[in-house]
C-alpha cells in the first residue's frame, strides 16, 4: 500500500482525488437528500396540521371514515355509475321528505286556517248582507 | 270483554319475553360501537387508508356494473 502511495502508477494520485471528491459529493448528496427529507416532512406534518386529521377522527370517528370511504369512491371512479345515480335520487327522496313536506304541510296548513277564517267571515258577511237584503 | 283481557294478558306475555332481549341486543350493540370507536382512534391511519380502499375497490366494482 506503502509502495503504491510512494510511486503510485499513473493517473493514481488522480483516482486518489477524485476518491476525495467522491466522498465530498456523497456527503454532499447526503447532506442535500436529508435537508430535502426534512423540508418535505416539514412540509408534510405541516399539512397534517393544517388538515389535522387525528383531531378530525377522534371528534367524528365515524364522519372520517365515511369520508375517507368517499373519496375512494371518488377515486374509483364510482362517481359517474348507475349506483351512483341511484344514491344521489334516495337522498333526494329523503331530503325532500324530511325538509320540504314538513314545510309544505305548514303552508297548507296555514292556507288552510285563512281560508277557514275567510269563509266564516264571508258567511258571516253573507248572513249580514241577507239579512240587510231582507 | 273476557277476549280483550286475554290479548291485553297475551301482549304484556310477549313483551316480558321480548324486552331482555332487547335490552341484551341494545347493551351488545353498545359495546360494539364504543369498540369500533375506540379502534377507529386508535389506529386513524390503518382505518382511513382501509375506508379509501373500500371505497376504491366500491368505484370500481359499481364502475364495471
Amino acid at each position: 500500500m506503502q509502495s503504491q502511495e510512494k510511486n503510485p502508477p499513473n493517473g493514481r494520485a488522480t483516482e486518489s482525488d477524485g476518491v476525495h471528491t467522491i466522498g465530498q459529493r456523497v456527503d454532499r448528496a447526503s447532506d442535500s437528500a436529508q435537508e430535502a427529507w426534512t423540508q418535505t416532512r416539514g412540509a408534510f406534518s405541516g399539512l397534517t396540521d393544517a388538515i389535522d386529521i387525528k383531531g378530525r377522527v377522534k371528534r367524528r370517528p365515524y364522519g372520517a371514515v365515511a369520508a375517507a370511504l368517499g373519496l375512494g369512491y371518488v377515486i374509483g371512479g364510482g362517481i359517474f355509475t348507475p349506483l351512483t345515480a341511484r344514491i344521489v335520487r334516495l337522498g333526494l327522496r329523503i331530503g325532500v321528505r324530511l325538509a320540504i313536506v314538513p314545510l309544505l304541510k305548514d303552508q297548507i296548513a296555514g292556507l288552510a286556517s285563512v281560508l277557514a277564517d275567510g269563509e266564516s267571515g264571508a258567511g258571516r258577511g253573507t248572513g249580514k248582507g241577507h239579512k240587510a237584503g231582507k | 270483554m273476557e277476549m280483550t283481557d286475554q290479548i291485553e294478558a297475551t301482549a304484556r306475555e310477549i313483551g316480558d319475553r321480548v324486552r331482555p332481549q332487547i335490552e341484551d341486543a341494545k347493551r351488545r350493540l353498545t359495546s360494539l360501537n364504543d369498540k369500533a370507536i375506540d379502534y377507529i382512534k386508535e389506529n386513524p391511519g390503518t382505518c382511513l387508508v382501509g375506508a379509501v380502499a373500500l371505497g376504491f375497490l366500491i368505484g370500481k366494482i359499481a364502475r364495471r356494473v
